[in-house]
């Protein structure tokens, strides 16, 4: 009798622990075509704060329904120093089940990122603060440093979208072109460097952080624009909402997924605690379109 | 005399294209003092360039590696190396007041861009202590150097970069994580 209560207490403590330290149930639903290309995003990850454990175990949690096959960091990967204890506590404990199974993660630098962190193979940058990489056929992605637009990095940029003949140009960099942050807002200065370069040469999808909420802004001149920096940090109301947001969510930690499949992109923005804060599916913009639309009308 | 009306001629032409340029040489006016300035910026760079390559041949090339103690150390490494080879090293030796004054001029006009002060002070460290010939402190995050002042300052060799501390303008070496020399109070 003793022994049978014993069990049952013993089970229900199992249960208890298991719902408390299991990361809350996600409503993952995206098309998991066989072949798409999945990828995460995480953005201004790298505080090794419980926040950032607590989105990475979602990220985990969200490989088990959709196999992304990389991740990418939007920047500021490495907060406050980059010594050894800080890649330990801040990447590679937070992301080792990842790690460990051969998962790809491939950095942009944030302002708080030593140049140096190029070096660190885990972030697959090739010793470069600036690289693109083609991770499936029809699909190619820049990674920019958005702190330093110098003009070598300008012209590699126009040299490498010139040569891709891919139909979906995907980038990403720290500091987010358009955005209704009420602590930093959209980088116009930048803005003024990349987007004729973007819009002369087809690209498609933009994501950034620097700021610390989720943002997908409305299509600009064809272009679609993503900000996801809170992946472990949070600037709680920090949106103020303007002609420029489609959503936004900025009371509580996220991460995003993307599937790519022919022309439609679907995505999903998934706080911590597992809720899905956006999803859609949006349509590339053909050529014709966006050559329409990058026009200035008379 | 027509033998000599001819010799006469070739002798006055000969005399023309000898002494003409020299003539014209002496009354151009100096080379643009600007662009000398510029000049020695860029020799005073190329030389602390050649130090680093130096500094660097002197040991095993920094490889791509998923070992962060290896990272650290091969960039300390050089930074220590580098910071010897320059002992003393001071505020000036690169921003002399001549490349100084230039460099202001040029930086005026792009700061009064509407944005660009604000793009600088928004990922800006702030006062924090620095020196030259010391490390860029690991903890303070990097400004953001808006393209259009990176477009207005002269270019540099990979890997040394211009930065903001406060109001300071430091010229970084991003290898090393050194701080090469700076310009008090560029932005004011």
């Amino acid at each position: 009798m003793h022994s049978r209560s014993h069990t049952r207490f013993v089970i229900a403590l199992a249960l208890l622990v298991g719902a408390v330290g299991a990361p809350a149930a996600q409503d993952v639903s995206l098309p998991n075509q066989p072949d798409s290309l999945k990828f995460a995003i995480i953005g201004d990850s790298g505080t090794g704060s419980s926040s950032q454990y607590k989105v990475a175990e979602q990220l985990i949690a969200a490989r088990a329904k959709f196999p992304y096959e990389f991740v990418l960091m939007m920047g500021d990967n490495l907060y406050s120093g980059n010594g050894p204890k800080d890649y330990q506590k801040k990447f590679e404990e937070p992301y080792k089940a990842l790690l460990d199974s051969g998962l790809k993660f491939y950095a942009a630098l944030g302002n708080h990122d030593n140049t140096d962190e190029r070096n660190y193979k885990p972030f697959n940058m090739g010793g470069q603060r600036y690289y693109t990489f083609k991770p499936k056929n029809g699909v190619r992605v820049f990674a920019l440093d958005s702190n330093y637009m110098d003009q070598p990095q300008l012209q590699w940029l126009e040299k490498e979208l010139t040569a891709s003949g891919s139909d979906w140009k995907i980038a990403f960099f720290h500091h987010p072109l358009y955005s209704s942050g009420g602590t930093h807002g959209s980088d116009f200065q930048l803005r003024a460097q990349l987007e004729p370069m973007f819009l002369k040469h087809g690209v498609d999808a933009v994501f950034s952080g620097h700021e610390h909420f989720y943002e997908r802004i409305k299509p600009q001149k064809g272009i679609y624009y993503f900000t996801s920096g809170g992946a472990a940090k949070l600037r709680d109301g920090d949106v103020k909402k303007t002609d420029l947001t489609a959503k936004s969510f900025d009371a509580g930690y996220h991460f995003m997924l993307i599937e790519i499949t022919k022309d439609t992109m679907y995505f999903q923005a998934i706080s911590d605690q597992g809720k899905v804060v956006d999803s859609g599916a949006l349509t590339r913009f053909s050529d014709q379109e966006k050559k329409k639309l990058a026009t200035p009308s008379s | 005399m027509r033998v000599f009306t001819r010799v006469t001629h070739t002798i006055l032409f000969l005399v023309l294209t000898v002494a003409w340029p020299h003539a014209y040489a002496a009354q151009k006016p100096a080379a643009n003092p600007d662009a000398q300035v510029l000049q020695d910026f860029k020799a005073r760079v190329d030389k602390y360039v050649e130090l680093r390559n130096k500094a660097d041949n002197d040991a095993p090339p920094m490889k791509k590696t998923d070992d962060s103690v290896a990272l650290r150390s091969a960039q300390q490494g050089l930074a220590e190396r580098i910071g010897a080879a320059r002992t003393p090293a001071k505020q000036g030796d690169i921003f002399t007041p001549e490349i100084t004054a230039r460099f202001r001029k040029l930086l005026r006009p792009e700061v009064n861009e509407p944005g660009t002060k604000a793009t600088i002070k928004d990922d800006n460290p702030g006062a924090i202590p620095f020196k030259v010939n010391g490390p860029y402190p690991s903890k303070e995050p990097l400004s953001t150097v808006p393209p259009n002042v990176l477009a207005s300052l002269p270019p540099l060799p990979k890997d040394i970069e211009y930065r903001f501390v406060s109001k300071h303008l430091i010229l970084r070496d991003a290898r090393a994580n050194l701080i090469i020399d700076y310009i008090p109070n560029a932005l004011s």
